[in-house]
């Protein structure tokens, strides 16, 4: 193998062109860095390492998925995509690369925001939050393709206050089904806290409503400052939203009934929708209550669409939407979930489980 | 480009499509595969590497990204069948492993040499969309009896085996294709004489005859590359 070290491949650059700084991410996924430039010193990045192990299929069609999802879609609202680096193969990795996407770096997520108390924001900060994150939706659904992760971890701010929406990781395209030809899309897709009902109930024909579910939950958690529903499993989370929502049945949701799950699972009966009322205690605005109790409609069909929401009142009515610069000035030091203090990272959502692979049923038949 | 690598290439795609079909690779898929094969030779010399190392792994990367994936072992069972005809099918055992690394390695390096930009608009959406409209311009019993959409098909997909897929929008292939098979078929669009707009120009704004006119001209040399490949 000697002999092919010194080949030269222009064609990719080495990770080694940055520096690491610091990890401030670890997930399912692998890990992210905070890195710089080693030219540039004063371009900071943000690394994050495709996991390449017990990979029999090549590269990960996932991160695959990821990398032509983010080239498709720039957006001052999308998190940017800037390259691709590797490591140099040697005898210490077998011969392997390792990749990494290299991102541009955003100071703060929302998740450590929200857990820091002294982050307060003003109703037009929220606003302006709110904004910008349906506005990326909006972005990404009008471009085909559904988030699949929609929670406070994955919504990026910078210290510009630019909201940026991140982790593609499970990102997908999508279709309108026609002719009566369902899609059949895994439903094992979004942290469970996030996960809309339909996800829960098995549709596996779903659509960018789930990601409005999502920016709903989040949207409440402006104010309340911690996750509204942190469902155990897939049962409790179910019960915590017929709790919030009301009981799930075919008059609310027609259809709902034909659901794979529906007969499955125990769904609590008799419930009222109570979103506005108790949310009321956190958040005092009323066109703010209104807005959230469309984004948490059981039926996906009945819930707004990301146009539809950013044409409501919210956000024409005074206070009008402001920028977030002044407030985050006032806070120098990144935050970011994963450098939140340990009080807060004990209760970590479960992630959502990786649909179970039967691909690889006939691989070793020895 | 040479003759030879001309012809080397011709071959190279001809043996995807079979494998792919083999497969049951879908259009698309095999499409992306034939332009990643051919990209990667735009920025790579031929004498370098192995074209049907390419070729496989173009084809198990075209599937990938076209979210249709075929797996690695069919793909390597597939394609060194379809390669050595006369040979007794793979049996697993080290060439098989061998095989099979030796693809997912060159899928990395290819995703390398084309800088992770894999994403790849085809004419085939266009191509679909013209056709839905020519139909509705057409006698029904007329286009019932004219293969205008297959032969074009057929076109598109033939025209893979050359380069014209990166030097030509999808819009003007799509358009190119149709006007080909109207010519095959010595037909000719409704009232195309007395129109002010010609129906290209309807489809695709920035089309002209002398551009529809190149690419029917490349599509010709193609097939002519296929008699000498045939013959030699």
């Amino acid at each position: 193998m000697a002999k092919y070290d010194d080949l030269k491949f222009p064609y990719c650059e080495e990770e080694t062109k940055y520096e690491k700084l610091l990890k401030i991410g670890q997930g399912t996924f692998g890990e992210v860095f905070k890195a710089k430039d080693r030219k540039n010193r004063s371009k900071l990045v943000a690394m994050k390492k495709v996991l390449m192990e017990n990979e029999k299929e090549g590269f990960p069609i996932t991160a695959l998925r990821e990398i032509k999802i983010l080239q498709l879609l720039k957006h001052e609202n999308v998190v940017n995509l800037i390259e691709i680096c590797r490591t140099k193969a040697s005898p210490y990795n077998r011969y392997k690369s390792t990749f990494y996407l290299i991102f541009e770096f955003c100071e703060h997520d929302l998740a450590g925001l929200l857990s820091n108390i002294n982050v307060k924001f003003k109703l037009s900060e929220i606003k302006k939050v709110m904004s910008q994150l349906l506005n990326g939706l909006y972005f990404i659904h009008s471009n085909k393709i559904l988030h699949r992760d929609m929670k406070a971890a994955n919504i990026l701010i910078t210290k510009n206050g630019v909201l940026k929406l991140a982790d593609f990781g499970l990102a997908r395209a999508f279709s309108l089904p026609k002719h009566g030809q369902s899609n059949r899309y895994t439903n094992r897709v979004v942290t469970l806290w996030y996960r809309p009902p339909e996800l829960l109930l098995g549709e596996r024909n779903y659509g960018p409503a789930i990601d409005l579910w999502g920016a709903g939950c989040i949207m409440a958690e402006m104010w309340t400052r911690s996750p509204i529903m942190q469902g155990n499993t897939e049962q409790h989370q179910l019960q915590l939203i017929s709790q919030l929502c009301g009981s799930i049945t075919s008059d609310v949701w027609p259809g709902v009934d034909k659901l794979d799950l529906y007969e499955k699972l125990e769904l609590p009966k008799g419930q009222k929708r109570k979103v506005k009322e108790r949310l009321k205690a956190y958040v005092k605005d009323t066109t703010a209550l209104e807005l959230l109790d469309k984004l948490l409609a059981l039926n996906p069909s009945k819930r707004l669409d990301s146009d539809t929401a950013l044409n409501h009142d919210f956000f024409w009515v005074s206070p009008e939407p402001e920028d977030l610069t002044p407030m985050l000035s006032r806070h120098t030091t990144s935050m970011f979930e994963y450098l939140a203090p340990p009080r807060r990272r004990g209760q970590q959502p479960p992630p959502p489980k990786p649909a179970p692979n039967n691909d690889h049923h006939f691989e070793r038949i020895f | 480009m040479t003759d030879t690598e001309t012809k080397v290439h011709f071959r190279v795609v001809r043996f995807m499509q079979e494998a792919g079909l083999k497969l049951h690779m879908k259009s698309v898929p095999l499409a992306t595969a034939a332009v990643i094969y051919h990209k990667f030779f735009r920025g790579n010399a031929l004498t370098d590497y192995d074209p049907y190392l390419i070729g496989t792994t173009a084809l198990y990367l075209g599937s990938k990204i076209e979210e249709e994936a075929v797996k690695l072992r069919d793909v390597v069972n597939i394609c060194h069948r379809t390669l050595h005809k006369s040979k007794p099918p793979l049996e697993i055992g080290e060439t098989f492993w061998n095989l099979r690394e030796t693809v997912a390695s060159c899928e990395l390096f290819i995703l390398r040499a084309l800088r992770f930009k894999v994403v790849v608009v085809h004419p085939h959406k266009f191509l679909l969309h013209y056709l839905k409209f020519l139909q509705d311009w057409f006698d029904p019993v007329e286009w019932e009896r004219l293969p205008i959409a297959k032969t074009s098909w057929s076109l598109l997909r033939d025209s893979y085996h050359g380069i014209i897929c990166l030097n030509t929008k999808p819009q003007h292939m799509a358009v190119a294709v149709i006007y080909f098979a109207l010519l095959c078929h010595g037909a000719e669009v409704p009232c195309h004489k007395e129109a002010d707009t010609k129906w290209w120009k309807v489809f695709c704004d920035d089309i002209n005859i002398n551009i529809i006119e190149t690419i029917i001209s490349e599509l010709m040399n193609m097939y002519d590359t296929e008699i000498y490949v045939q013959t030699s």
